[in-house]
C-alpha cells in the first residue's frame, strides 16, 4: 500500500523500479491503495510572517 | 467494528473521507471507501476480501492482507497527541503593572489589552494599531498578555486561556484572533467550521478566498481590489461559521511585503510613512495597511476559492481546478472544526464550490477577472 502522505518522499530510481515490480502483479490493488492523508492545523494558527519573530 | 466514526463524501472520481478520532481527512479511491464503510459495518473481512478478489482478480490472501492493513492505518490508530499547553504553568502568578494598555474599538466594541512589555506588543499590536482608541472607562474584554518562564501567557476576562512557548507563537497569535472573533461575532469555537489562511474580499452580496503559498500574491491582490470598489473582509486569518457557512469579516490590518511597495504605493500614498516591520528570522520585511472595511460584524456567502499567483511577464491564465487538488492544497493549512457536524457542513459546503487558479501579471486583468467571477461571467 502506498501512502502518499502530506511530505514528498523521494526514492531512487532503482528503488522505484523495485516497487514497481512487486507491485505490478497486483497493480489493481496497489491503484486502490494509493491515497493521501491530509491532517488540518490542530489549533487556530497566524501565519509565521505575523508580527514577532520569537522570544 | 466500528471504532471511530467516519464520515464519506464522493467528490469528482474519489471519496473524501473524515476521521473523528484524528479529525483526520483523506482522499481514497471509491472502491476503497466502500470496503472502509462495510467494515466499519461489521462486516466480516473475509466477505469483503472475497468480493475484492473477484472483482479485482487477485488472490483471496493479497485482498486480506490490504483490507487487514486498511484497517490498521484507518480505524485502530489511536488518536493523535493535542497540541502541548503547558498547563504546569496554569497557577503562574499574573503581573499587576504592564507597561503597556491599549484600547481597541471594534464597531462598537471595545477591548482592552494589556501587554507586559514591548515585546508581548509587537506580537499583536501592529496587525490592529488601526483600531486604538483613546482610553475608555467602558470596556466589554480585557485581554492580558505576558511573557513569563519563557512562556506568553494569554488570560481573557481573568480566565486562563492558554500559554505558548518560543517555538510556537503562531498558535499564540492563533488563538488571540480566535477569540477576539468570538467576541466580535457572540460565537464560540463549536459555532465555527474553520479558519483559513486565506485572504476574503466581497462585493457586497458575496465573498471570495484567495489561496496560495507565503509570496504569491494574496495581501497585493487583496489591496489592489479593495482600491477597485470591492471591500476586504479578512487577511490571513478568515473565519467561516458553521451554521451558514458565511466567511465572517476580521478587522486585522493587510500585511504588504517589502516587495509589493512599489506596486502599492500610488495607491495607497500613506503605506510611504507607516511603520515598517523586520522579521529578521523569517526574512522579511511588512507594513501594515488598514482594511477598508468599516462593518467588521459582516459576514457573507462564500462561493468561490481562487488560488491566486502573481508572476512576472505571464499572460493571465485563470481556469477553473479540480476539487481534489483544491481539497488537497486547502487542507493543511486550515484550521477545521473537530466536530462531526461541523466536518460534515465543511465537505458539504467544499462540494457547492468553484475552484480556481488564477496567475496573473496584470493588476487591471487581475481585477476585471475577478469582477467576472463574482458575477459568473467567466
Amino acid at each position: 500500500m502506498k501512502n502518499k502522505n502530506n511530505k514528498k518522499e523521494d526514492i531512487s530510481r532503482k528503488d522505484a523500479l523495485k516497487k514497481i515490480a512487486s507491485y505490478g502483479k497486483y497493480a489493481a490493488i496497489t491503484a486502490i491503495g494509493t491515497y493521501m492523508i491530509l491532517n488540518p492545523q490542530k489549533a487556530q494558527a497566524s501565519s509565521p510572517g505575523a508580527p514577532g519573530v520569537g522570544f | 467494528m466500528k471504532e471511530t466514526t467516519v464520515l464519506y463524501k464522493v467528490l469528482e472520481d474519489k471519496t473524501i473521507s473524515w476521521f473523528q478520532n484524528k479529525n483526520e481527512y483523506a482522499v481514497l479511491e471509491n472502491t476503497t471507501a466502500v470496503i472502509l464503510k462495510k467494515l466499519n459495518r461489521g462486516i466480516p473481512i473475509n466477505k469483503i476480501a472475497k468480493k475484492l478478489s473477484d472483482k479485482l482478480d487477485v488472490p483471496l490472501e493479497k485482498s486480506v492482507d490490504f483490507i487487514l492493513e486498511l484497517e490498521r492505518k484507518f480505524n485502530k490508530e489511536k488518536k493523535s497527541e493535542k497540541l502541548e499547553i503547558a498547563t504546569n504553568y496554569k497557577d503562574t502568578k499574573r503581573p499587576k503593572d504592564f507597561e503597556f494598555v491599549k484600547y481597541y474599538k471594534i464597531n462598537n466594541i471595545v477591548f482592552k489589552i494589556s501587554f507586559l512589555s514591548d515585546k508581548e506588543l509587537s506580537f499583536v499590536h501592529p496587525k490592529f494599531a488601526h483600531l486604538i482608541i483613546e482610553k475608555v472607562p467602558d470596556f466589554k474584554n480585557e485581554f492580558e498578555v505576558f511573557i513569563n518562564n519563557n512562556y506568553i501567557f494569554l488570560y481573557i476576562n481573568n480566565e486562563f486561556i492558554g500559554s505558548w512557548d518560543n517555538s510556537n507563537i503562531h498558535y499564540f497569535q492563533g488563538k488571540f484572533s480566535m477569540e477576539l472573533i468570538q467576541k466580535i461575532h457572540q460565537k464560540e469555537e463549536n459555532d465555527w467550521l474553520g479558519v483559513f489562511h486565506a485572504s476574503a474580499i466581497s462585493n457586497g452580496e458575496k465573498s471570495m478566498l484567495f489561496l496560495g503559498d507565503s509570496g504569491n500574491g494574496k495581501s497585493t491582490s487583496l489591496a489592489l481590489l479593495q482600491a477597485n470598489g470591492f471591500t476586504c473582509l479578512a487577511d490571513d486569518f478568515v473565519p467561516v461559521d458553521a451554521k451558514k457557512q458565511e466567511v465572517y469579516s476580521f478587522p486585522a490590518a493587510i500585511s504588504i511585503k517589502k516587495s509589493s511597495l512599489e506596486t502599492l504605493l500610488s495607491i495607497y500614498p500613506e503605506l510611504e510613512n507607516s511603520a515598517e516591520y523586520n522579521f529578521r528570522r523569517l526574512n522579511k520585511i511588512v507594513r501594515y495597511l488598514k482594511p477598508n472595511n468599516n462593518d467588521f460584524f459582516a459576514h457573507l456567502p462564500c462561493h468561490d476559492l481562487v488560488f491566486i499567483k502573481f508572476s512576472k511577464n505571464v499572460e493571465l491564465t485563470c481556469k477553473k481546478i479540480s476539487k481534489i487538488d483544491a481539497f488537497q492544497q486547502l487542507i493543511p493549512d486550515s484550521w477545521l472544526s473537530p466536530k462531526k457536524e461541523n466536518a460534515q457542513r465543511f465537505l458539504d459546503w467544499f462540494e457547492g464550490l468553484n475552484c480556481y487558479q488564477l496567475t496573473y501579471s496584470n493588476n487591471e486583468e487581475m481585477i476585471e477577472t475577478v469582477t467576472r467571477i463574482f458575477s459568473n461571467d467567466l
